[in-house]
């Protein structure tokens, strides 16, 4: 290139003070600049009144359905208070159902506090732990060591709920467990529902075990049992 | 004063360790009153001495329920005692079943013997066995907040 | 017609009596939307601009919002339903008996108090699954988390202290049983079921320490959470689009 045209890319770095000797200043960004240099190309739009309405849309939706529920069923409610009558059955409130469902179970150390304590500190801790910021499907490194580990882990847990014959919590483990064992896997022409499947990470299948095992625990606490605790088809009970 | 002024003790430092040490001392006294006042000195329930009546009122080889006692009078060979008739599990009222000859608990389907022995359910402990007196007036009474042994039995 | 009300809503607008109150006086364009977010005691939590993505249903289902919208319907309801309501025994049954029969839309608000309550529950562990499985829980939302985890504890608190007040026989013994569980916890199970019932048994002083604990010192806390709750997300860069979400 010669010097009347000279070639934008041919760029001599200098550290210069005087301002006449280098008038042009330019700003290095390199791979390791934070990302908030990076633009965002995301679409905004004002909070009032397009956000908000959408909010008052779904607040209004709830409303109704809630009025609507309000006004066609009613609360329950039972006889006087009466400390020497204990009804049969006695159930807690429905969120509440599955815990009482686990204390048929487990004595009331473990499962009335034991349980719900590790339940409430695994969940706090889910986001400090590595296991779940990986992104990456669980079988997708180490299958090999991952299986075994798994296949310990998991016999050990069925052995546990065999002893304590807690069957509610057994058949979602086992169903978990061998779709986890159906994506582990390796086929050539793998669908498009295991390739789904595979790509999950340990945290999705830990969290949906704990989804499935407490809708499970819960309802059979709601439908399946009777008086004395015992176990009744809800088709014969009402 | 020289070259140990960096690490003496100042004025300034001696008075905050003087304010924060009081604010400590402070805030463990309001947590004792606080505990103190959460935890209620008078308790408005009955006496936990029930008086269950004479004692001729409990035939030889029976089980008497007592509702408002909350207790199980039960007439053995070897004498008279009382079970509490909350069950050890979580605090349900159990009831006495004469054609089983079991005490059963509706909550969980615990069911326990006339001893007060556990025979089925989730209870952990066998129901207790409460102390029984004779007051003055030949009345008998169960002290509800004292467990006995299961030897011990009343002669009537 | 629609035109000369238009302009009568301007001036009005631009009164010195109005501006003297929401200050930002006439306008329709995007200043004026920016500032009655953000001049707004209530509203100034939230940005003045949202991602548009982040308000796409399959999103958040908006299932946060509605957490929201229930607690505030329970306020709302709770608090009319307090009007009536005598916590002691046994006058609080028949204070329920009153609300169903005698009060004028009592059996209404008690009904809609019920089932938001129920809602409130459902759509807290709904709300934290769906957070879960879009990936909003992690760095930078880790606290926030927490925060989610906590409001989860005091709303389940919140439904269990409210469900003794009817003192009806649900009411009595699902309490005694839980308490009684309480009670298991070792070392100070039972020092903790003497200060929350205030005694030994489920009675009167129960009955008032939870009304207390339901209606004054929960919800109290529960705003306090929630506040820390909406600013943590204001914090950490806004809701969470999932743009590489890879539970989605």
């Amino acid at each position: 290139m010669n010097e009347s045209n000279p070639d934008p890319k041919a760029f001599e770095a200098v550290v210069e003070s005087d301002s006449r000797k280098a008038p042009v200043r330019v700003a290095f960004v390199t791979r390791r600049t934070s990302p908030q240099v990076k633009a965002e190309s995301d679409p905004f739009m004002m909070t009032w009144p397009e956000g908000l309405f959408r909010v008052a849309v779904a607040c209004e939706v709830l409303s109704i359905a809630l009025v609507l529920m309000a006004l066609f069923w009613d609360a329950p409610l039972e006889g006087l208070a009466d400390p020497m009558q204990t009804p049969n059955p006695a159930k807690a409130p429905w969120y509440f159902l599955g815990l009482q469902e686990l204390l048929h179970y487990f004595p009331p150390v473990v499962g009335g506090v034991l349980i719900p304590t590790l339940v409430v500190i695994a969940l706090i801790v889910i986001p400090y732990f590595n296991v779940n910021v990986e992104a990456e499907g669980v079988w997708t490194r180490n299958r090999r060591k991952r299986l075994q580990v798994f296949s310990a882990v998991s016999l050990a847990l069925i052995l546990l709920l065999i002893v304590f014959k807690v069957w509610a919590v057994l058949a979602p483990t086992v169903i978990i467990g061998a779709a986890m064992l159906f994506a582990a896997r390796e086929s050539e022409n793998a669908g498009r529902f295991h390739g789904w499947l595979s790509s999950h990470p340990l945290s999705f299948w830990i969290m949906t075990w704990f989804l499935v095992t407490a809708t499970l625990l819960t309802a059979i606490g709601t439908f399946f049992r009777g008086p004395g605790w015992s176990w009744v088809w809800p088709w014969s009970a009402y | 004063m020289g070259q140990e002024d960096a690490d003496a003790l100042t004025r300034r430092d001696t008075l905050i360790k003087i304010g924060l040490g009081s604010a400590a001392v402070a805030c463990c006294g309001a947590a004792a009153f606080g505990y103190q006042f959460l935890s209620p000195n008078v308790l408005y329930e009955p006496s936990p001495i029930a008086n269950v009546g004479k004692p001729d009122r409990f035939p030889p080889d029976s089980v008497t329920a007592d509702p408002v006692a909350g207790v199980y009078i039960v007439h053995a060979a070897e004498g008279l005692y009382a079970l509490s008739a909350t069950c050890t599990h979580l605090g349900c009222f159990t009831a006495w079943k004469p054609e089983l000859g079991i005490i059963a608990c509706p909550c969980h389907g615990s069911k326990f013997n006339r001893l007060g022995v556990k025979i089925d359910g989730p209870a952990p402990r066998p129901l207790p066995r409460l102390k029984v007196s004779v007051s003055d007036e030949g009345d008998l009474l169960v002290d509800r907040s004292t467990i006995v042994t299961p030897d011990q039995f009343l002669r009537t | 017609m629609a035109k000369a009300i238009e302009n009568y809503w301007n001036d009005l607008r631009d009164t010195k009596v109005w501006r003297s109150v929401f200050r930002s006086g006439a306008g329709s364009g995007n200043l004026h939307s920016a500032l009655s977010v953000q001049q707004n005691v209530f509203l100034h939590l939230a940005s003045v601009k949202m991602r548009r993505r982040s308000l796409a249903f399959g999103v958040t289902w908006y299932l946060g919002t509605l957490t929201l919208a229930t607690f505030l319907i329970l306020t709302g309801t709770g608090i009319l339903l307090m009007l009536y309501y005598h916590p002691s025994v046994p006058q609080a049954y028949a204070d329920m008996k009153d609300l169903q029969f005698v009060v004028s839309a009592g059996v209404f608000l008690r009904n809609l108090h019920r089932w938001s309550a129920q809602a409130m529950v459902f759509l807290v562990f709904a709300h934290m699954f769906k957070v879960f499985y879009r990936g909003a829980y992690r760095a930078p939302r880790e606290f926030n988390w927490v925060i989610g985890v906590i409001l989860l504890m005091i709303t389940l608190f919140l439904s269990y202290t409210g469900y003794l007040l009817p003192w009806d026989q649900l009411a009595f013994w699902a309490i005694t049983v839980g308490s009684n569980i309480m009670s298991a916890v070792p070392v100070f199970g039972q020092k903790v079921r003497f200060l929350m019932l205030g005694g030994n048994t489920v009675n009167a002083n129960a009955l008032l320490r939870f009304y207390v604990l339901h209606c004054v010192i929960l919800p109290l806390v529960a705003a306090f959470f929630i506040a820390i709750h909406f600013w943590r997300i204001r914090k950490d860069g806004g809701l969470h689009t999932g743009k590489a979400a890879p539970h989605e």
